[in-house]
C-alpha cells in the first residue's frame, strides 16, 4: 500500500494535497449551516449525472420515441421507475437547494472580495441549472412539456433584438417539433454538462483555495472558532448527504413522476398550462403585467426587467462596494430580502392561478 | 232609349256574368287546349286563358286580344310554366279569396325539391307543375280524372321514373324499378283493388317537397322515415279497416334499432324500410326473416342457418330471428337472454324433463357467459386497484378491451347453438382476462415491494445517519490536535 501511495506521491504530489487538506479549517459561527447548502447541491448534481446516465441507456429522443421509451422505462425496466423517479426530484431539489445556497451566500455577502470570480461562476452555474430543467422538461415529449416549452420559447422569442433568432435556434424552426426534442436533448445531454463541469470545476476550486468566507465582521475584533474541514466537515456533509437522499427516495417512492399523455402536435393546449414552479414567479408576473407599459408591450418590459435583474445580480459583489471594504451594506441585504419575498409571493400566486 | 243603350255599350259586364272571349274563340275553333279548359278548375273558379297567357280576354278582335299593347305573353315556356302558376299558388291570401283552403306555396316547394334543380343540360327544372298536373285540364286532386288523384299520380310519377332512357338523362344510377316493386307491395295490391287511402308515391315522398333520401330535410332521410311511415301507420283511425297493429312506431322508437337510429343519430341503424323494404314494402315473412336481419347480422344469421336450431325452427314454421328478439321492438340482447329460469327465453322450449339436452347447453353456455363477465369485472377491479396505488397499467387495460370484444364475439357464436364452440371462443375471453388479473396483482405486489423496499433503504440510511452522527459527536469530543 506504501509503495503505491510512493508510486503515486511521485507523479502527482499526492503529500501536498494530503497536508492541505488537513490544514484546511472551515469556520464555526451561527451562519455556518449554509456551508452545507452549496454540499447539497453539488450531491444532488452527482445524483443527476448518474441517474441521467442510467436513463440514457433506454431513452430514445425523436418525436416518435421518446414518450414510448419512458414509457418503456417506467413500466417494464426493472427500477426504471425509480431511476426516472429519482431524476426528476433530484432536478427539482438542486434547483431549490441551488437557490438556498445563492440566497445565503447574498445575505451574508460571501460574494465580496476576493471571492467575486466564485459568485459569478455560482451564478452561471446557476442559469445552467436552471437551462438544465428547462431543456430536461421536454424530454419525455408529454403534453404539459410540449406546451410548456411552447409558451417558454414563445417567451424567449418576445426577448428585443435577438428574440426570432433565439427561438428558432432553441426551437430549431418556427415551432416545437421533433427537431426541438433532438435540439433540446442534445443541450441537456451534452452542451450543458459541458459548460457546467468546467463552471463547477473553478467553482469548486476556488472555494477549495480562497476557503469558506466567513460574515462581515466589520469590527474585525471578533475571531470564529473553526473545525478540519477533514474529516468533521465532510463527515458532516456526508451526513446531510445521506438525509437528503432519503428523503428523495420517499418522494420518489411516495410520489413517482408522472409521465402524463404523449404530447399531439395537433390538439390545442389543455387548460392550466405552467412551467416549472421554478419559472413560475417569471411566469405569472409577466401574465400579470398589462399589454402595453406607455409604448413597450408588457411582455417585452418584463423579459427586459428580468434580465436586467439577473445581470445586476451576476455583478453584485462590483456593485456592492461597501461589503468589499468589510462594511455592511443594508442595502444590498434589502435588495436580497425583496427578492426572497418577491419569488416567494408570485410563485404561490403563480401556483394558486394554475 | 239612347242612353240605356249607350250604358249598355260602355259598361263593364257585371259580377257572374264570365266574358272570356279567347275561350269562346278557341272552342269555335275546336282547340283541344281549349276544350279541356271547359273543364279545368281553374276556370270553374273565374280564371281565363288570360289570366295565364295575358291578352284582354274580351275582345273578341284576335288582334286586339293577343296584341302586346294588352299584355299577351303566348304560350309560356319551361321554367315560366311553373313560375306562372306560381304567381297565384305561392300567394296565400290570393288563393284564399278563390275560396281555397288547401296548402299554398307549391312553386317555393318545387324549386326546392330534386324537381326544382336546374337540369345541367337544358338549365331548367326537371319537373314543372303541368308535368304532373297537366296544363290546361287541371282538376282537383280528389277529383278520380285528376292525374294526380290517389289512384292516379302512381301512373303519372311513373311516367317519367319508370323510362330508365328518360331518367339516365338526369340520373343514371336512381333505379327504374319503383312502379314494378310497388306492384308487388302490399301499398300497391291494394291499390291496384282501387283502394284511395292506401300509400302511394306522394304519401312518402310529398308532393312537392320531393328530396333526395341523404337530404336530413327529406321525408325519407332515413331518421325521418318512422315519422312518414307512422303519418298512417300509427293513426288507429286511418288504419282501422286495415285490421293491424299500429303501435310498430311506438314500439320502434324504444327498440335498440330506434335508439341508435333517432337518439344516437347512428345512420347505419336500421329504419322501417330497412327490413320492409321502400316501395316493395312487405312484412317479412318467416322464409325471409333471417335474411332481411342478415343483411346487417350476417354472422348471427349464418351461424344460425348452420345451426341444430334452423330445421326446428323450420318444422314449427317458427320465424327464425324474431322467435327471441321479437320485431319492432328489439332490445339489446343481454346474458339474460340465455336463460332456462321462469321467463327466459331457452324456458320457453327447453326444460330439463323434455329437452335435457337443449337445457343443459343453454345453462353451460350461461355459465361460461357469466363466468366471463365476472372475471372481466374481477380484473378491472384489480387494475382499479393498482392504478389507485399509482401503478402504471394502461397497457393491461388496453388488453382487457379484447375480452370484451370476445363477450361481442361469444354474443354472436351463441347463435350456433353448439357448446364446444361457444366454450372455445369463450375461453380466449377468459384467458385474458385471467391475465390481466395476473398483471393487475403483479402491478399490487410490486406497489408493495416499493413500499417495502423504501422502508428497508430508509432504516438503512437512517442507521447510517445515527452512525455518522455518533461518531461526529465522538471526534468532536476529542480536543483537536491541529
Amino acid at each position: 500500500m506504501n509503495r503505491l501511495y510512493q508510486w503515486f506521491d511521485e507523479r502527482v504530489s499526492l503529500s501536498a494535497f494530503i497536508e492541505f487538506i488537513k490544514h484546511k479549517e472551515v469556520p464555526k459561527h451561527r451562519h455556518s449551516v449554509w456551508y452545507y447548502f452549496g454540499g447539497v447541491t453539488l450531491f444532488l448534481f452527482i445524483v443527476q449525472v448518474f441517474s441521467g446516465i442510467l436513463l440514457l441507456f433506454y431513452y430514445r429522443p425523436g418525436a416518435d420515441t421518446a414518450f414510448e421509451s419512458i414509457k418503456f422505462l417506467m413500466t417494464k425496466v426493472q427500477f426504471g421507475w425509480l431511476i426516472r423517479s429519482i431524476h426528476s426530484w433530484s432536478a427539482n431539489l438542486m434547483i431549490l437547494a441551488a437557490f438556498i445556497h445563492m440566497f445565503s451566500v447574498y445575505l451574508t455577502k460571501a460574494y465580496r472580495k476576493p471571492r467575486e470570480i466564485t459568485w459569478i461562476t455560482g451564478m452561471l452555474l446557476f442559469f445552467m441549472a436552471l437551462a438544465f430543467g428547462f431543456s430536461g422538461y421536454l424530454l419525455p415529449w408529454n403534453e404539459l412539456a410540449f406546451f410548456a416549452t411552447k409558451v417558454g420559447t414563445d417567451i424567449a422569442g418576445s426577448v428585443p433584438l435577438i428574440g426570432k433568432p433565439l427561438l428558432v435556434l432553441l426551437r430549431g424552426g418556427d415551432n416545437v417539433t421533433g427537431a426541438t426534442l433532438s435540439r433540446f436533448f442534445g443541450f441537456h445531454v451534452a452542451l450543458f454538462p459541458a459548460i457546467f463541469t468546467v463552471l463547477l470545476g473553478i467553482h469548486l476550486f476556488l472555494v477549495q483555495i480562497q476557503g469558506m468566507s466567513t460574515p462581515l465582521n466589520p469590527k474585525e475584533d471578533k475571531k470564529y472558532d473553526s473545525m478540519p474541514f477533514f474529516p468533521n466537515f465532510v463527515l458532516r456533509d456526508l451526513l446531510l448527504w445521506l438525509i437528503v437522499l432519503n428523503i428523495l427516495a420517499v418522494l420518489a417512492v411516495f410520489f413517482p413522476w408522472e409521465l402524463g399523455v404523449k404530447a399531439d402536435l395537433f390538439a390545442s393546449a389543455p387548460a392550466g398550462i405552467s412551467p416549472e414552479w421554478y419559472f413560475l414567479f417569471m411566469f405569472q408576473v409577466l401574465k400579470m403585467l398589462p399589454s402595453h407599459v406607455w409604448f413597450i408591450e408588457g411582455e417585452v418590459l418584463g423579459i427586459v426587467l428580468f434580465g436586467i435583474a439577473g445581470a445586476l445580480w451576476t455583478v453584485v459583489p462590483f456593485l456592492d462596494k461597501k461589503s468589499s471594504r468589510g462594511q455592511q451594506s443594508r442595502f444590498f441585504t434589502y435588495v436580497g430580502i425583496f427578492a426572497i419575498i418577491f419569488i416567494i409571493v408570485f410563485t404561490i400566486v403563480g401556483w394558486l392561478a394554475s | 232609349m239612347f242612353i240605356a243603350a249607350a250604358l249598355l255599350l260602355f259598361s263593364e259586364p257585371s259580377f257572374g256574368q264570365r266574358v272570356d272571349e279567347c275561350l269562346d274563340c278557341h272552342l269555335s275553333l275546336d282547340t283541344p287546349q281549349a276544350i279541356k279548359f271547359k273543364f279545368d278548375v281553374h276556370r270553374k273558379k273565374g280564371l281565363s286563358c288570360a289570366d295565364c297567357h295575358g291578352g284582354n280576354k274580351r275582345s273578341d278582335d284576335m288582334d286586339v286580344a293577343m296584341s302586346k299593347s294588352a299584355g299577351f305573353l303566348g304560350v309560356p315556356k319551361t321554367n315560366e310554366i311553373s313560375e306562372r302558376c306560381g304567381k297565384c299558388h305561392n300567394d296565400e291570401e290570393k288563393m284564399r279569396s278563390y275560396g281555397y283552403t288547401g296548402p299554398t306555396g307549391q312553386y317555393d316547394n318545387l324549386l326546392a325539391s330534386v324537381h326544382g334543380e336546374g337540369s345541367t343540360t337544358a338549365g331548367e327544372n326537371i319537373a314543372q307543375c303541368t308535368t304532373c298536373h297537366g296544363a290546361h285540364g287541371v282538376r282537383k286532386v280528389s277529383d278520380p280524372k285528376s292525374p294526380v288523384s290517389p289512384l292516379n299520380v302512381v301512373g303519372t310519377c311513373a311516367r317519367c321514373h319508370d323510362d330508365p332512357g328518360y331518367m339516365r338523362q338526369y340520373n343514371p344510377s336512381l333505379p327504374t324499378d319503383q312502379l314494378s316493386k310497388y306492384r308487388t307491395s302490399v301499398h300497391g295490391l291494394l291499390h291496384a283493388k282501387k283502394d284511395p287511402k292506401v300509400a302511394t308515391c306522394v304519401s312518402c315522398h310529398t308532393a312537392h317537397t320531393i328530396k333526395p333520401p341523404d337530404d336530413a330535410t327529406s321525408s325519407i332521410y332515413a331518421e325521418n322515415i318512422p315519422t312518414t311511415c307512422g303519418r298512417c301507420h300509427s293513426d288507429p283511425e286511418y288504419m282501422a279497416s286495415y285490421h293491424i297493429p299500429t303501435d310498430q312506431v311506438e314500439q320502434y322508437r324504444k327498440s335498440v334499432h330506434g335508439i341508435a337510429l333517432l337518439e344516437k343519430h347512428d345512420a347505419s341503424a336500421p329504419t322501417c324500410n330497412d327490413c320492409h323494404g321502400n316501395h316493395g314494402a312487405f312484412p317479412p315473412g318467416v322464409e325471409s326473416i333471417s335474411n332481411v336481419c342478415g343483411t346487417c347480422h350476417a354472422l348471427n344469421a349464418e351461424l344460425f342457418r348452420k345451426s341444430p336450431h334452423k330445421k326446428v325452427f323450420d318444422e314449427r314454421n317458427l320465424p327464425e330471428c324474431e322467435t327471441c328478439h321479437g320485431n319492432h321492438d328489439i332490445q339489446p340482447a343481454t346474458i339474460e337472454m340465455i336463460s332456462v329460469e321462469k321467463g327466459g327465453l331457452c324456458a320457453r322450449c327447453h326444460s330439463s324433463s323434455s329437452n335435457p339436452k337443449g337445457y343443459k347447453a343453454a345453462l353451460a353456455m350461461r355459465s361460461l357467459l357469466d363466468s366471463l363477465v365476472s372475471s372481466y369485472a374481477n380484473a378491472e377491479r384489480l387494475l382499479d386497484v393498482a392504478e389507485q396505488k399509482g401503478m402504471e397499467v394502461e397497457d393491461e387495460r388496453f388488453a382487457l378491451r379484447d375480452v370484451n370484444q370476445v363477450r361481442l364475439q361469444a354474443r354472436t357464436a351463441v347463435h350456433a347453438f353448439n357448446l364446444a364452440k361457444f366454450h372455445e371462443t369463450v375461453d380466449k375471453g377468459l384467458k385474458i382476462a385471467e391475465d390481466t388479473k395476473a398483471a393487475g396483482r403483479a402491478a399490487i405486489d410490486e406497489f408493495y415491494f416499493r413500499r417495502w423496499g423504501l422502508a428497508v433503504a430508509t432504516l438503512i440510511i437512517t442507521f447510517l445517519v445515527i452512525v455518522l452522527f455518533l461518531y461526529i459527536k465522538k471526534i468532536e469530543r476529542k480536543p483537536n490536535t491541529t
